[in-house]
């Protein structure tokens, strides 16, 4: 049989279409075998995410009730209602202030700074990614509960959730700003609009299902932090919070209750709190697929 | 307003101007009146700076950083590059179409309307001027019946003339079109070029083309950039038949491009 390289004096068309060289049997066999070796790879990857998932199921469920959920008696110790109101209220302000400086930040680095200031921005806001939250808890300590005397409360907890927030905010509300297309732009201003004009009524619709995915994912993020929060508040019994009072974190709760003696309730209450964690997690994930795949489809065939 | 030797009225008079890249010129000291009711095209091989001349007409070359611009440019006497002249306002008085469509991801009407929405006009002048600056496009028939349909749903070709529509609805006097058939196929480019026919007849329209044929088909004038420099400019069948500089005979015949 000719091989391919020997091809030039014997080229008809079986030598042509049916190339039996070594190489290409063996690059071939090469794709069967990767074609089975990655999924095989991918099982071994998720094997330790699903044991987790059901261990985490199987110490949450035997003691989950309904009243381990809602309670929100002080007196009740083994009850997540405060705890989950209360991350509620934390998520709550630290995401409207995260979103509020991460979207100026990052509409301001992509649209109106020069070149060389917004790669220092960038750089900075890299920097804050890459910073263990556990550095970020003692700065918020230091800072908030110390110097600015908040005390051990609501506000500086969610205000050092917040900064650790802003910068996944801050990232990718710079990045959908800055990918919307040059001549949409131009379109755009050579329409006569005022720079706040396009960041308003061109570009936000435009960037608006990215920015909601940076939303979404900075949300999932901080929900499950635990660094920031357990140096900047303490865990209370008491449901709502004042802005000074100290709150709980469902992370938190896990924190307080995970080196409890096997079989206690408490230990079950960090399983518990941990399985919810996980459940809104998910629901984020796929809650934000869903609502910007559906903003994204009104955007298909733009500047093609 | 200046009445040159024809009778024509010129709306825009291009002074000495040059616009430099750090050291490179890409344009020098380029000179050209625009007169009301023409159509001019400015062509010339890629490069030559035939796109930067006529993004300087209304100052949109200043989107780009690290450019420096010299000379002036008059509208209707009034120099646009006067340091009290705001470039919101030159670009609200000149239009400009670009060379692929750019609707923006809303309605055929909200597209067409977004100049006006800009300074927040009435909407029942906003539905009167869409309707006019549609129908000068060419494409109301097209879509009269469905004005809130998304305008990402029309075909390149209607994109391309509601652009037109959308550069039309502030009334400009001036319009810039930066290659706008380039992404076009033969039909929907016939259908534009048969619009920019009817439009010069209100307006000053300024086309840039590498297409010598289109030029050929549609202006009144061609302007042949080279390098930067104007090298001739004069009534299309004249240009195109006896040109006077040899670097123009080269280009229209095809040699370079």
């Amino acid at each position: 049989m000719a091989s391919a390289t020997a091809g030039l004096g014997t080229d008809t068309a079986q030598d042509l279409l049916f190339d039996r060289s070594f190489r290409t049997r063996w690059r071939l066999g090469f794709d069967k075998v990767i074609g089975w070796v990655l999924p095989l790879l991918f099982l071994v990857a998720i094997i330790p995410i699903l044991d987790l998932v059901y261990y985490i199921a199987s110490q949450a469920l035997p003691t989950l009730t309904w009243t381990v959920l809602t309670s929100t008696n002080p007196y009740d110790p083994d009850a997540l209602g405060v705890p989950i109101l209360s991350t509620a209220a934390i998520m709550l302000f630290a995401t409207s202030l995260a979103v509020l400086l991460g979207l100026f930040g990052g509409v301001a680095t992509a649209e109106f700074l020069p070149e060389r200031a917004a790669g220092w921005v960038r750089m900075t806001a890299n920097m804050l990614v890459g910073t263990p939250s556990v550095v970020l808890g003692y700065f918020g300590y230091f800072l908030l509960v110390i110097t600015f005397g908040w005390g051990l409360s609501f506000v500086a907890g969610s205000v050092t959730l917040a900064f650790f927030m802003t910068p996944y905010v801050f990232r990718i509300a710079d990045l959908a700003y800055s990918s919307i297309p040059r001549p949409i732009r131009e379109a755009a201003y050579g329409s006569g609009a005022r720079p706040y004009q396009y960041v308003l009524r061109v570009a936000a619709p435009i960037a608006f299902p990215q920015i909601l995915n940076g939303v979404f994912l900075a949300l999932a993020i901080g929900v499950g932090e635990t660094a920031p929060i357990v140096l900047t508040t303490t865990q209370s019994v008491i449901f709502p919070p004042t802005i000074y009072s100290p709150v709980t974190f469902l992370t938190g709760t896990i924190w307080e209750n995970f080196s409890q003696p096997a079989g206690s309730p408490s230990l079950a209450l960090a399983f518990q709190a941990a399985l919810i964690l996980l459940v809104v997690v998910v629901a984020l994930n796929i809650l934000v697929r869903v609502i910007s795949a559906r903003y994204q489809k009104r955007l298909e065939g733009l500047y093609q | 307003m200046i009445a040159d030797e024809n009778g024509g009225t010129v709306v825009v008079s291009v002074q000495h101007l040059t616009v430099r890249a750090k050291q490179k010129k890409i344009l020098d000291d380029v000179s050209l009146d625009f007169e009301s009711s023409s159509l001019t095209a400015v062509v010339g091989p890629s490069g030559c700076g035939k796109t930067t001349f006529v993004r300087s007409l209304n100052r949109m070359v200043e989107l780009t950083p690290g450019l420096t611009i010299d000379g002036a440019i008059l509208y209707l006497g009034q120099n646009i590059y006067d340091p009290h002249v705001n470039p919101v306002m030159v670009r609200r008085r000149i239009g400009m179409v670009f060379q692929r469509p750019t609707v923006f991801p809303t309605s055929i009407f909200e597209n067409a309307a977004f100049g006006l929405r800009l300074v927040g006009e009435e909407i029942s002048v906003i539905e009167k001027n869409v309707e006019e600056a549609l129908r000068r496009s060419g494409l109301w028939e097209e879509v009269k019946d469905d004005l809130d349909r998304p305008a990402l749903s029309l075909s390149g070709g209607q994109q391309q003339r509601l652009c037109i529509a959308r550069a039309l609805v502030t009334q400009p006097r001036v319009l810039l079109m930066d290659e706008p058939t380039s992404a076009l196929d033969p039909a929907a480019t016939q259908r534009v070029e048969a619009t920019m026919q009817r439009l010069k007849e209100d307006y000053v329209v300024v086309l840039v083309t590498h297409n010598v044929s289109q030029a050929a088909r549609v202006s009144d004038r061609i302007a042949v950039l080279h390098q930067g420099h104007l090298i001739e400019v004069g009534p299309t069948a004249e240009v195109l038949e006896r040109p006077r500089n040899p670097l123009t005979a080269e280009f229209i015949t095809g040699r370079f491009s």
